[in-house]
């Protein structure tokens, strides 16, 4: 019934010009030669049966997506309109340009004629393989909001808007300017003076912050605001005051932001991937001159996933007379990762750190992994390139290794970043980042916050490498 | 490390922004592209999850145009596509702010995550 030419470059690219008379003329005339010349470039590329029909496929789905959203995004001119209506969000309905009838019939004619291909080539199969792996994937993510909170409203291509999307495509429709009544206000505070009470690392500072707070309240010194940001500014500068803790912060947007759903297995299987084309952040292992190991490491990621990794680099390294960890580019991770790869230091299990976190109310000691028999590296020198970039976990392996005076650490001193606001969130507008967690040193009493680890040798990041490979190479030689 | 305290999101029309156009400043990130570039490498960073179609890429690039996130740099023809003369789009250095922004408001959804204990004993 179709021959092969049907879908031929010439009679797509006709039926597509057609199409494109649904848009609006000024999307057309800005972008209409460039639309048919994209389609034109994919046709010539993606040849063959079922590359053609996921091409027709994928514009399907583009068209019964982007095409409400030039319609009812708002003109350039044109201010925008003020979309809070007592409360409530309202919505665009069309823009200037209502599509003209004849371009409906033209869409509606080329529609039906394109769906029918459509059964007629699935028909056809045959022992052609329609649709590639991934095509069930294959159409544009829906934009999880748009301006005029616009986007098909019921589904897409057949897939039902998640709610999480369809909550978030509401919440950008209210006013940027978010004003706030004596209610919200007082909820706000209340809700801050109870996080910080409860999740702040210091139980003594947490309940004077927090009670400072509603004590301003009482005196009605918030009366007066009815802005978000001037709150949240306001309460972040108090509590600065009474904690000295410039990492409490409230925030505030504007923009309502819905809660967002906890990760998926999908999302964590794509970490996993991500992780494993990273080679588990391990970014060069070699042996150096004067037979010295060498590790570039730029993370500490889960040994539930790198542990392997992590074994096999250090198997690698077994034989050396000395190990250099460079961490001058690592961002930190897994405390766990730390205790593993310390493990092949150490002869026995060693205790590294407490890791304390207020709202758990929880203290968590984290110890060395014991190392696998055979592990020579336990008594062989080790030295530690740290810079301003080393983060976190990577402070915590350098500031362990040096209190027990196992390492020696090279280079400058790191960053100082030990413990972070997690954030709580009061509502879609305000979110409170609590520092509520500590890591202790057992030989210090203390940890690097605020101060970093600072290196045994300090030269600048760059020397690091040439300094270590020297003070090894000078230490192997003294022997 | 990831500084979640210090993001500066502007607040406008892409924000929250929408992942196509996300997508498409990142695609920009290291040259200038035209549009079916722009296309093919969106392709390649979502490992073919997402293939903008004409209608989506270009309301898109209209945007990020209006709001300066992009700007047109010339008109030349792509020596491997033949002949055509073709609208180049690069960066702005606002554009590469909120590609960043973006970027790590992503980055710090990880973080909750971790806060959350789904991936225990993490002290970044």
């Amino acid at each position: 019934m179709f021959e092969k030419g049907f879908l031929e470059k010439g009679f797509f690219e006709k039926i597509y010009a057609l199409l494109l008379r649904l848009y609006p003329a000024r999307f057309r005339d800005e972008y209409g030669e460039e639309a048919l010349q994209l389609l034109r470039d994919r046709s010539r590329d993606e040849k063959g049966w079922a590359r053609t029909l996921r091409l027709w496929m994928d514009l399907a789905g583009d068209l019964a997506f982007s095409l409400p959203r030039c319609y009812l995004r708002p003109a350039r001119a044109e201010a925008p309109a003020r979309l809070m209506t007592d409360g409530l969000p309202s919505f665009h309905v069309v823009g200037s340009e209502a599509p003209r009838p004849a371009a409906l019939l033209f869409g509606a004619v080329l529609s039906v004629v394109a769906l029918f291909a459509v059964l007629i080539l699935l028909n056809h199969a045959g022992s052609y393989r329609i649709l590639s792996s991934r095509s069930d994937a294959s159409q544009p993510e829906a934009p999880a909001t748009w301006p005029a909170g616009a986007g098909p409203a019921g589904t897409q291509t057949g897939r039902t808007r998640s709610p999480q999307r369809s909550a978030s495509a509401a919440a950008i429709l209210l006013d940027d300017r978010f004003r706030i009544d004596a209610q919200e206000r007082h909820r706000v505070i209340e809700a801050a003076a109870a996080d910080v009470d409860k999740y702040y690392v210091d139980s003594e500072i947490a309940k004077k912050t927090a009670d400072a707070l509603l004590e301003h309240e009482t005196k009605g010194d918030y009366d007066a605001v009815t802005d978000g940001q001037v709150l949240a500014d306001l309460l972040s500068q108090q509590m600065e005051h009474v904690s000295h803790d410039p990492q409490l912060i409230m925030t505030y947007q504007a923009v309502k932001e819905p809660e967002l759903p906890p990760p998926t297995e999908a999302d964590l299987a794509q970490m996993r991937v991500a992780l494993k084309r990273s080679n588990c952040r391990f970014e060069k292992v070699e042996i150096l001159p004067h037979n010295v190991g060498y590790v570039k490491l730029n993370g500490f990621p889960p040994p539930d996933e790198c542990g392997g990794t992590a074994r096999t680099v250090m198997a690698r390294l077994n034989n050396v007379d000395a190990l250099v960890f460079d961490l001058r580019d690592n961002r930190g991770g897994m405390a766990e990762m730390t205790a593993l790869l310390a493990g092949y230091l150490f002869r026995s299990r060693t205790h590294l750190n407490d890791f304390y976190d207020r709202g758990a109310n929880s203290t968590e000691e984290v110890w060395t992994q014991p190392a696998p028999k055979g592990n020579r590296l336990a008594d062989k020198p080790v030295y530690v390139l740290t810079s301003h970039e080393s983060f976190s976990a990577a402070e915590g392996f350098s500031y362990d290794l040096k209190m027990l005076k196992r390492a020696t650490l090279v280079g400058e001193t790191t960053s100082g970043r030990e413990h972070m606001g997690m954030p709580h969130r009061i509502d879609g507008h305000f979110v409170i980042r609590i520092p509520g967690m500590k890591v202790t040193n057992p030989i210090s009493g203390t940890n690097w916050e605020g101060k970093g680890v600072e290196p045994d040798v300090k030269v600048p990041a760059a020397d690091a490498l040439v300094t270590a490979q020297r003070m090894a190479g000078e230490k192997i030689a003294g022997k | 490390m990831i500084d979640i305290l210090n993001i500066d999101m502007p607040k406008r029309k892409l924000d929250p922004l929408p992942s196509a156009a996300f997508h498409i400043l990142l695609s920009l990130a290291d040259e200038d592209l035209h549009g079916y570039a722009i296309m093919r490498q969106v392709e390649e960073q979502t490992e073919g999850r997402m293939r903008l179609g004409p209608g989506t890429l270009y309301s898109s690039i209209q945007t990020l145009l209006e709001e300066k996130l992009i700007q047109e740099v010339d008109r030349r023809a792509d020596a491997r596509l033949g002949d055509e003369r073709r609208r180049y789009y690069r960066l702005t250095a606002a554009g590469r702010k909120l590609a960043r922004a973006e970027a790590e408001r992503l980055a710090g959804l990880l973080r909750v995550a971790r806060a959350k204990k789904i991936l225990r004993g993490d002290h970044v």
